[in-house]
């Protein structure tokens, strides 16, 4: 499937074979243009029987139902569910915030490893992935292509994203709500440092474009734990002002400042209908992801 | 506060370690890229007050740690007299013990005034360090080098006795002491109740005591440890006079005693008195109203062939033992012989009169006149008073004189018309002049001796005399009259005895009105007279603390306090035998009377020199001095205590943070799978 034959940094392929075992299902009806192992707002051809309905003129005549004319005298067709594929729109904060790690890896690299991953499982099962960089504006986009050669292009993309400017992931959301015309899976990987209140007002715009929308909030130990033991100075990765705190003094009150912006983005992700999954990037991504796909696994999809 | 290792509190400084860490810690600050901004935005717009107060309480309870360390380890002592010694050495202590019978007083517990103050003296001194110890007593009034205040406990010269305190004798005998051995340092402690009498705060010896010690180049700090408490309920026994009669059945005695207390009783109390007379106990009530009971010649039935004996009255023991109980002692009166020696026999009759007249008609007053060169043929043994109006004695009548004063007899010098240069006791008469004004007598002494007021309180018409011509007397004595331009009327002599002295003018009309005016120059003789006899009678009432220590030697007791030994006698109330005669040694009047001075008095009478007080009770438990480095250790405890309080939230964050490095599913991220909208989305919320 790697079609280029280059490795890279954010892809293992032993993890990948791994989850390759796992679909990956959208938890809504999904448009797509060939068929796919999703499912489809319209009625298709596929084994699985949906409805009958009366026969009009202009209905192709091999998809009348004899036997029920014969039983009824009236002419029905008979209608199947159509399966068709998905396009998975990747979206990847690149703002600046987005370079911190306390461990060995940084919330950027995190979050390419389950971008990359996620866009080899769509491809591979034949779905469309698209990948779309944000910080301070759209820094780059992919549109969704469902051909393997299209993965060049997403990992290279992915490879060269660098983490810079301030974040203005709400507006971005917005506009992207506005540009991608079909409904689509949009995957957001971003630490979501902003304000709840407007997020939730992009996901729901989101949500009312009738897109499955799926969010990784990438979160480092140190920025949870604030495990600091001497006075710091704080320098904005988004260039903002820096801070100098006594981290015994400012500890209570940045637990609780914290806990209250998790309990919010808790609360707003329940009322826009989010798949949101709170990630600490100490985390194998490999289990986080495995998370995601065996809950959508089990949730079968929808029509 | 007081130190023992004050130099520890040099490394007081040291309290400001956590505040010079916290500083430096301040200055180490690490830089770092942040995403996380948001949270640090928030947390400095939330109110910072109790994490600051948190930080400044664990910053104060760690310098509370280490100041109560140092200050533990330099061995504090709690003391209400905060100037003591600031933790040095001195170099002499002097221990004053006020032994008077007020200092009996008992408190709670059963103990005394003395026994608590001995005790907190023990305890406290104890502490303190000094190169010597010196202890003067009320009774002996000499300094006794002890060896430490522990000592106390068992010394003699430490318990109760029934003679008053003299406490500027006291204090005399510290500057004296002082000014010949001369310490660098002296640490005067005063154990006191502050009676009045025993202080005498009215006595010029103050001013001098104050300025003595303020020109002494040493340091002399005084401490008082006052018991000013009184028990208004303590009821005191005096026996007012002791009297034997002749009667139809043989002989007889007539007592008479007063019962007092400070506070009226309610209504009528009959106290149980209880008399012992030679031996024969007996008990008698005696109502009491209002503050005061008297019985008035209570007869007691005596052999009639005794007529010479002792007694005891006591009644039941109240807060003050010590004055629970009266000694007597009773013979038959002496008669009461007087001699007069003069030139000039015709210049003397109101002297005659005066002595001549017995207030008591069942005892007989002889006056005999003579001259000077007549009184070697005069047996003197019989002899209570001499009048003499002549020339001051020389030679053989100057012996003669000496014997009637050495074993008790009374002598008053009148001026002759021709003064001579001869001495006697340290005196001898100037010029005659002239006094102006009519009544010239400015002032005299109405509380003691001759002059003394009358029992009814009323004081006797000496401003009423008039005077118009006076002899110098030239030498140091007592006056106890003195004229308005300050020559003495009436002196002293400054005998041992206190028994010779000097009339500066004569009753003769026109140089004075004694005669005409006779009432003060009757009761002055007849007041000497008394006491000459009283000296020459077999027996006779003493008053503690009055009799020569050394004269005490060898009587033997009688009745008295046990514990009393034969050096202790004349101080210690109790009836005792020298030879044929009888001493009843009783506490004097004045310890009737529970007079405490005021504080500010008190105050007053140390002036400018360094003088501080703390009142105490008897039988209270405090102690004055106590180490307190266990309250330092309790106080670094508490403080080490309220850090460790003030960071356990810190801990316990951080404790939760360490778990939920272990467990990727604890919080916050065991919610990482949130939910979603639609039936699939709560199962996998569920999942």
């Amino acid at each position: 499937m790697l079609t280029d034959g280059r490795s890279r940094s954010f892809l293992d392929p032993q993890v990948l074979s791994r989850l390759a075992a796992v679909p990956l299902f959208a938890r809504r009806p999904m448009v797509g243009n060939v068929s796919g192992v999703h499912a489809s707002p319209h009625r298709g051809a596929s084994v699985e029987f949906a409805e009958y309905r009366k026969y009009v003129p202009g209905d192709d005549l091999r998809r009348l139902d004899w036997r029920a004319y014969g039983r009824s005298d009236r002419f029905y067709i008979k209608e199947f569910e159509a399966d068709t594929n998905l396009r998975c729109c990747l979206i990847l904060d690149t703002s600046g915030s987005m370079k911190f790690g306390s461990g060995d890896v940084t919330k950027i690299e995190y979050a390419r490893r389950l971008a990359g991953s996620l866009a080899y499982l769509a491809v591979q099962q034949g779905d469309a992935v698209g990948l779309t960089g944000v910080a301070e504006t759209i820094v780059r986009t992919v549109p969704p292509r469902r051909t393997p050669s299209h993965l060049t292009g997403l990992f290279d993309m992915l490879e060269q994203s660098q983490p810079q400017g301030d974040t203005q992931l709400v507006s971005r959301l917005h506009e992207l709500a506005e540009t991608i015309r079909q409904r689509a899976l949009i995957v957001i990987l971003s630490d979501l440092f902003v304000e709840p209140a407007a997020l939730q007002e992009a996901f729901e715009h989101l949500r009312f474009r009738k897109h499955d929308v799926v969010a990784f909030h990438l979160l480092d130990p140190l920025e949870t734990g604030f495990t600091f033991q001497r006075p710091m100075r704080f320098l904005d990765m988004e260039g903002g002002a820096s801070i100098f705190a006594e981290p015994n003094e400012i500890y209570d009150r940045y637990q609780k400042a914290l806990s209250g912006y998790l309990a919010e983005m808790t609360r707003i992700v329940k009322a826009a209908a989010i798949d949101y999954h709170r990630v600490s990037i100490d985390e194998d991504y490999e289990k986080v992801l495995l998370r995601f796909l065996s809950a959508r696994t089990r949730s079968g999809g929808l029509r | 506060m007081n130190f023992l290792q004050p130099a520890m509190l040099y490394a007081l400084p040291l309290i400001a370690l956590p505040v010079i860490i916290h500083l430096i810690n301040q200055r180490r600050f690490r830089t770092i890229e942040w995403g996380a901004m948001m949270f640090l935005l928030a947390a400095n717009r939330m109110s910072r007050g109790y994490a600051r107060i948190r930080q400044w309480l664990i910053l104060a309870a760690r310098t509370l740690a280490i100041a109560g360390l140092l200050l533990a380890v330099s061995r504090p002592l709690s003391s209400g007299w905060m100037s003591l010694a600031a933790g040095g050495r001195a170099d002499t202590t002097f221990i004053l013990l006020d032994r008077s019978p007020s200092m009996q007083q008992r408190g709670p517990g059963g103990r005394s005034k003395l026994d608590s103050g001995r005790e907190q003296l023990m305890q406290s001194l104890g502490l303190l360090r000094s190169n010597r110890w010196v202890l003067i007593d009320s009774a002996n009034n000499r300094p006794i080098e002890i060896e430490s205040p522990d000592v106390l406990a068992n010394m003699i010269e430490a318990e109760g006795v029934s003679a008053s305190a003299d406490l500027p004798g006291l204090l005399q005998t510290v500057y004296d002491y002082v000014r010949e051995n001369r310490p660098s340092r002296s640490e005067v402690w005063i154990c006191s109740d502050v009676r009045q009498h025993d202080w005498d705060a009215d006595s010029g010896r103050w001013q001098v005591l104050r300025d003595s010690f303020l020109e002494l180049p040493q340091t002399v700090r005084f401490h008082l440890l006052a018991y000013p408490d009184i028990v208004p309920e303590n009821r005191r026994l005096r026996v007012t006079s002791v009297r034997r009669v002749e009667s139809t059945d043989g002989a007889e005695l007539l007592v008479s005693l007063r019962i007092g207390q400070q506070t009226p009783v309610d209504g009528t109390v009959a106290i149980p008195v209880q008399l012992e007379v030679d031996g024969a106990r007996s008990e008698i009530p005696v109502e009491m109203t209002g503050t005061e009971a008297e019985l008035l010649n209570h007869a007691i039935p005596l052999d009639g062939q005794q007529t010479r004996g002792w007694g005891r009255v006591s009644i039941p023991a109240d807060s003050n033992p010590a004055d629970d109980e009266f000694y007597f002692v009773y013979d038959q009166p002496a008669a009461r012989k007087t001699i007069v020696v003069t030139d000039d026999p015709a210049a003397v009759r109101p002297l005659e009169l005066a002595a001549g007249i017995s207030p008591d008609a069942s005892v007989a007053a002889i006056v005999e006149t003579l001259a000077p060169d007549e009184l070697v043929g005069v047996d003197w043994s019989d002899v209570s008073l001499v009048l003499w109006q002549s020339a001051l004695p020389t030679d053989d009548a100057a012996a003669l004189v000496d014997g009637l004063v050495n074993r008790g007899g009374q002598i008053v010098f009148f001026p002759p018309d021709t003064p001579t240069d001869a001495q006697f006791a340290g005196l001898s008469w100037g010029s005659w002049r002239d006094v102006d004004g009519e009544h010239p007598v400015r002032s005299w002494v109405g509380d003691q001796d001759v002059l003394a007021n009358a029992a009814s309180g009323a004081s006797l018409p000496v401003g009423q005399l008039q005077v118009m011509r006076v002899c110098d007397l030239v030498g140091e004595q007592t006056a106890l009259a003195t004229l308005s331009d300050g020559a003495p009327l009436l002196a002293r002599a400054l005998t041992d005895q206190q028994n010779v002295y000097f009339c500066t003018t004569t009753p003769t009309v026109g140089e004075s009105s004694l005669a005409r005016d006779g009432v003060v120059l009757y009761v002055m003789i007849q007041r000497a007279l008394t006491s000459g006899a009283e000296s020459l009678g077999n027996t006779r009432q003493l008053i503690a603390g009055a009799v020569r220590a050394d004269s005490t030697g060898d009587w033997q007791r009688l009745s008295g306090s046990g514990e009393a030994l034969s050096t202790t006698y004349g101080v210690q109330s109790g009836v005792y035998q020298q030879g044929e005669r009888l001493f009843a040694v009783n506490r004097s009047t004045e310890e009737d009377r529970p007079t405490v001075l005021a504080d500010e008095q008190v105050a007053g009478l140390f002036g400018d020199l360094e003088f501080d007080r703390i009142d105490e009770r008897a039988g209270s438990g405090n102690r004055l001095l106590e180490e307190i480095w266990r309250l330092f250790l309790m106080l670094m405890m508490a403080a080490l205590f309220l850090e460790a309080c003030l960071c356990i939230p810190r801990l316990t964050a951080a404790a939760r943070e360490s778990a939920s490095r272990t467990s990727p599913s604890s919080p916050p991220f065991a919610s990482s799978v949130s939910s979603s909208g639609g039936p699939a989305d709560a199962e996998g919320a569920a999942a």
